[in-house]
């Protein structure tokens, strides 16, 4: 076979090779060097950072806390974004791009940007605890800064239009005489949604769900601005680790034992979409 | 009815922040509230007169453009590679192209940070450039494989037919047919190297703020209104070349 074309490729591998693949395995290479306070990097080998990461309580702890932070997150996307992408795949012309702008206005602000609207609004006297307090719905602000809380409330914001898109798609594949072909057998609304959108839409609903996910639990900004010390997440972790503490032996077994997460959820969710194709 | 109702709720949640900052930019107070109390224009007076926020502007401005420079070269290269070609190996390599997109930017700042301690680019322009260009790349990439995919390879081939060299049937034919794509491909990076955060944070050296840098550091502190003010600027950078932009982007990621 020629290999046509491969020459054309050829620059932006080099480039990725020393500036992405080569970093990532000099991280993984040190990921299992010892580490002594004071003396830096040593060179004897060990997987004390791993172990360490999952025995010590603490660190569990923000395992723990990282992947319960990426299950709400994406749990409150799949809710919020079925409406948005029902009501979507509704609308024709203006009112769909219209709708489509709002949808996708979140990925056109710079996080940092965005985060900061979100600080304004969640403070204890901000916007919705003393509307809340007027309206005599509670008595004492919520606590959103510094809380899981606040951080889901921002972070579903940013990785709900991941799932609209994706939903958008699923349910706009789905042939409009088969609901017709349902309700003329007499089906309810309720068992066509249960029944017919539901399974249809699953491809998009995985899709969705594992690319949210795995953004939730990769995020840095909105949990560091928001989130602060107080609620530590792995991402936070590792900028700790590396920028502060330069215990870099550390921070790349946090960072592995992520992206390690995120490879496993993707070749599962390929797996089941492979299946789902293959019935 | 119902549904209707949600989707203007969740619509309203996703515009939230963006109608705050830019509310907030107008304030008369001396800290960002919403709903903003007064009307000033004084915070972007402020932001245009403050040296740290012109030179994190410019900084960001150089880093960008030569990040994109770069992505570019590179980008435009890989497109035709790809949507032309026909390699071993070449699905692998489209994916591993296209996946800075959604990679950890934490994990690959921490591995950029050891790496580049190790080879003497810590804390270094060239350093930073060579990190943005890996982030900005595949948008070029999906943005010129769009442009290429909308016009019939038959054109090359007659261009070749006559006689024109390979580099003359590029410059005369493909190029000219494939430059909105680039043009547009060239922007998209722009945008995302100057709005980058996080592989900045860790490559930056002492004295080396991008705006992004500045803005969030200015959070850890105390915030004055002039925060949203400058952020209302990149809002609306975003919203005038981006969207288009963006629509187009998803379209290609959809077919």
């Amino acid at each position: 076979m020629r290999q046509k074309g491969a020459a054309l490729v050829l620059p932006n591998f080099a480039w990725l090779a020393l500036f992405m693949l080569g970093p990532l395995i000099t991280l993984f290479v040190i990921s299992f060097r010892t580490y002594e306070a004071g003396r830096g990097i040593q060179d004897a080998w060990t997987i004390a950072h791993y172990v360490a990461f999952v025995a010590d309580p603490y660190h569990l702890g923000i395992l723990l806390r990282t992947l319960r932070l990426g299950i709400e997150v994406t749990a409150w996307c799949l809710v919020l974004g079925f409406p948005m992408a029902y009501g979507l795949s509704r609308l024709r012309g203006t009112p769909r791009a219209l709708l489509y702008f709002v949808v996708l206005l979140p990925l056109l602000t710079s996080a940092v940007v965005r985060t900061f609207g979100w600080m304004i609004v969640l403070s204890n006297n901000g916007f919705i605890n003393r509307t809340l307090i007027d309206l005599g719905v509670i008595d004492s602000p919520i606590r959103f800064m510094y809380s899981m809380l606040g951080i889901v409330v921002a972070l579903v914001q940013v990785l709900l239009p991941f799932m609209v898109l994706a939903l958008d798609a699923a349910l706009l594949n789905i042939d409009p005489r088969v609901y017709e072909a349902a309700r003329n057998l007499g089906a309810s609304r309720l068992r066509v949604f249960l029944q017919i959108t539901l399974p249809l839409s699953l491809p998009g609903i995985l899709s969705g769900s594992v690319l949210v996910f795995t953004l939730a639990i990769s995020a840095f900004v909105t949990p560091s601005l928001i989130g602060g010390p107080r609620v530590p997440v792995m991402a936070t972790l590792i900028y700790q680790q590396g920028m502060s503490l330069l215990n870099w032996p550390f921070g790349g077994a946090i960072a592995f034992v992520m992206l390690a997460t995120v490879v496993v959820l993707f070749l599962i969710a390929m797996r089941l979409a492979r299946q789902e194709r293959g019935t | 009815m119902i549904l209707w109702l949600i989707v203007a709720l969740v619509g309203l949640y996703l515009m939230a922040p963006v109608l705050v900052v830019i509310a907030t930019s107008f304030t008369a107070t001396a800290y960002p509230v919403f709903p903003p109390q007064g009307f000033t224009w004084r915070w972007f007076g402020e932001v245009l007169a403050s040296p740290e926020y012109l030179a994190a502007m410019r900084f960001s401005t150089a880093l960008a453009a030569a990040s994109t420079a770069i992505a570019t070269v590179l980008g435009t290269l890989a497109a035709l590679g790809l949507v032309r070609g026909r390699f071993r190996g070449q699905t692998a390599i489209s994916a591993l192209f296209l996946s800075p997109i959604f990679f950890p930017a934490i994990v690959l700042g921490l591995a950029l940070l050891i790496f580049f301690n190790w080879v003497g680019l810590a804390g270094t322009f060239p350093g930073m450039v060579a990190a943005h260009a890996v982030l900005t790349t595949p948008f070029v990439i999906r943005m010129v494989s769009a442009s290429l995919a909308e016009f019939d390879p038959a054109v090359e081939e007659a261009a070749k037919n006559l006689g024109a060299s390979a580099m003359r049937t590029f410059f005369l034919v493909t190029l000219p047919l494939i430059r909105p794509g680039v043009v547009a491909g060239a922007v998209f990076a722009f945008i995302i190297s100057f709005d980058e955060l996080v592989v900045s944070l860790f490559l930056a050296g002492p004295g080396m703020q991008t705006l992004p840098i500045r803005i969030f550091t200015s959070l850890e502190y105390s915030s004055r209104p002039s925060v949203s003010a400058v952020s209302t600027l990149l809002i609306l950078v975003w919203l005038v070349v981006g969207v288009p932009l963006y629509r187009r982007f998803l379209d290609v990621r959809h077919t």
